[in-house]
């Protein structure tokens, strides 16, 4: 179904939904994802995506496994549902890849399942976007065609809200439905027109880009001992900014730590695979203790395994096109230059 | 699907410790609950509030109420499992992987190939093949230590080379005054192999430089890539492929190994 509200009454749904769940939203390209006021989460629906993605709501860069040894009890999770206001396509196609690293496959990651689950997802169209906006360039959009439970696209002042799940429409009914109208033919398709309008914007911003990644294709990037590589692994500082920050880089690290006399908790936390100590084995002095020794292999393994490799696990790109990467790199690597660059 | 949280060890008690050589000990582990593995397959062994390593029992599959890990001392963590003591508890996750191919081993000849502590997982399927041979034609193991002090489970080779369908060679790098057996690494021992080549199956485990000599040596004696299985316990965290670290290519070695053909991972570079 789709709807059609004001701003005001827009407003209004935040502050009914505040009541019901713990609500976060996107604050601003400064700020990253926040508890906010009404005014300043709606109005940032006119924004570009935040600076940071919805990733750490699914995978917390830090977070306690379980306790186990002497009196190992089980921990009480927080189980009241989390609504997040305003994610974006691009996370959404992230939160399907980390669908396939956490839920696909012979084990279950029941703490990834939980969280997934108590998520209520208000996506929104781009009518806005960074400089660093690609999605177009990795078979992705500034819009969401599902995975959300409601869609919010700001049409002539007010909003169009589509309904995607059972919950999404619960939500909507129980925090507005005083104020809800069916949205009019003529405003779908002034969203529809704005969208393809939106597709034009990132197209052109991206013009001097030719190539297009799919999830059914994996790119062809030299092999990662090719010295090509070496020409942006000279601008890497192995800082992780890229890794963290990217809404579809998942991997981590356990390790375990004292609680008390016998007593321990394991903890997971994000890792990086730009950094020496990542592979790192035990071994003596003459032994090849990490398979990728130079910074140029982990760089190009980081970028096969979005564009190359990811298509083979998952039958998707492992690169939605966010740019956050392309923001937060201290050496200016930007991964639109390097594939572009180096595939053929 | 596997339910429950893969992510907390299970309690396991150490019930003995083996002085293998003066690097090498082996925990014989009783796990709280019997852990049904496959040879080949790997388990996260946890010391309580220090971590984690990934090791491949070395016993055998028919005893899962009684797992022995065979460890040799190299780092911290392996440091500490060997100041473990008879009474202590351990943890174990698993056991991950795929485990050895032994259902497609019938009509062939084996050839098992180890390299210092490497024969440890190669026992489980030495053992398993010892069990039960099934239609597997023959098992040729070949293996070399660094000097004769450190040839691990010294005591049990005559025991293997008794079996009628089993032969087993040794060697050590350098000549000993003590040793009239073979020397020279253990790649020496692959020339000229009295193998049915284009039957054969070759089972490798070793330091990476023995696995890449010994994959080559292999090669040059007419055996394809597809007949050469590799042991490639490299730096695991989840043991589940989801972490990250071990990949070769779009191949996590935890998920699609650690025993892995390769045929499956020859063109990627960084594989030795």
């Amino acid at each position: 179904m789709t709807y059609y509200v004001t701003q005001e009454a827009a407003k209004g749904f935040v502050l009914q939904c505040r009541q019901r769940h713990h609500l976060v939203s996107l604050a601003s390209r400064e700020v990253a994802w926040d508890e906010i006021e009404a005014d300043a989460c709606v109005s940032a629906f006119f924004k570009p995506r935040a600076a940071q993605s919805a990733k750490g709501f699914l995978m917390p860069a830090s977070e306690s496994l379980g306790h186990y040894g002497d009196r190992a009890e089980s921990q009480d999770r927080d189980q009241k549902s989390v609504v997040l206001m305003g994610v974006r396509a691009c996370e959404l196609r992230a939160r399907a890849y980390l669908d396939c690293v956490f839920q696909q496959g012979e084990f279950q990651d029941p703490l990834y399942d939980q969280r997934r689950e108590s998520l209520l997802i208000v996506s929104c169209d781009c009518v806005e976007c960074a400089d660093s906006c690609f999605c177009p360039l990795v078979g992705g959009g500034p819009f969401a065609a599902d995975g959300f439970d409601l869609n919010v696209s700001p049409v002539d002042g007010g909003f169009v809200i589509e309904t995607g799940s059972d919950r999404g429409a619960e939500l909507l009914k129980a925090c507005m439905a005083d104020s809800l109208t069916e949205a009019s033919g003529e405003q779908l398709s002034r969203r529809d027109q704005q969208r393809r309008q939106m597709v034009e914007r990132l197209q052109s911003q991206n013009g001097d880009f030719s190539f297009a990644a799919t999830d059914q294709q994996a790119t062809s990037l030299p092999k990662d001992n090719n010295e090509d590589w070496q020409r942006f692994a000279a601008d890497c500082v192995e800082c992780g900014a890229c890794t963290n920050i990217c809404p579809t880089c998942h991997c981590f690290y356990l390790y375990d730590q004292l609680l008390g006399a016998d007593r321990f908790e394991r903890v997971r936390t994000w890792d990086s695979c730009l950094l020496s100590s990542y592979h790192r084995m035990a071994g003596g002095p003459k032994m090849k203790l990490t398979p990728r020794p130079k910074l140029l292999g982990r760089l190009a393994n980081r970028v096969l395994h979005k564009f190359t490799y990811s298509p083979q696990q998952y039958e998707m790109t492992g690169c939605v096109g966010c740019g956050r990467c392309v923001d937060a790199c201290l050496g200016e690597i930007d991964i639109r230059q390097v594939v572009q660059e180096l595939n053929g | 699907m596997i339910s429950g949280n893969p992510y907390m060890p299970m309690p396991a008690t150490v019930t003995d410790v083996i002085d293998e050589t003066p690097t090498i000990k082996t925990l014989i582990l009783e796990p709280q609950e019997p852990m049904p593995f496959k040879a080949g397959q790997f388990i996260q062994l946890t010391l309580p509030g220090v971590g984690e390593a990934p090791f491949t029992p070395s016993s055998s599959p028919r005893q899962p109420e009684r797992i022995a890990i065979t460890i040799l001392r190299t780092g911290c963590v392996t440091e500490r499992f060997h100041e473990c003591k008879p009474g202590q508890t351990l943890g174990l996750r698993g056991p991950f992987g795929k485990g050895y191919p032994i259902d497609e081993l019938g009509g062939k000849d084996v050839l098992v190939v180890g390299g210092g502590v490497g024969l440890a997982p190669l026992r489980a399927l030495i053992l398993a093949l010892l069990d039960d041979m099934g239609s597997v034609k023959r098992m040729s193991i070949k293996y070399g230590a660094r000097c004769m002090e450190e040839l691990l489970y010294r005591n049990q080779h005559d025991g293997w080379a008794a079996h009628k369908k089993v032969d087993f060679m040794c060697t050590i790098d350098n000549p000993q005054p003590e040793w009239d057996g073979h020397t020279g690494v253990v790649t020496t021992l692959l020339k000229d192999l009295d193998v049915n080549k284009a039957k054969t199956h070759a089972f490798i485990c070793g330091p990476s430089v023995m696995l890449k000599f010994a994959t080559f040596t292999l090669i040059d004696e007419g055996l394809a890539p597809e007949q050469i299985c590799l042991s490639m316990n490299r730096r695991m965290s989840c043991g589940m492929g989801k972490c990250g670290r071990c990949n070769i290519g779009p191949h996590y070695l935890c998920k699609d190994g650690p025993d892995i053909n390769y045929a499956t991972i020859k063109d990627y570079p960084n594989v030795f």
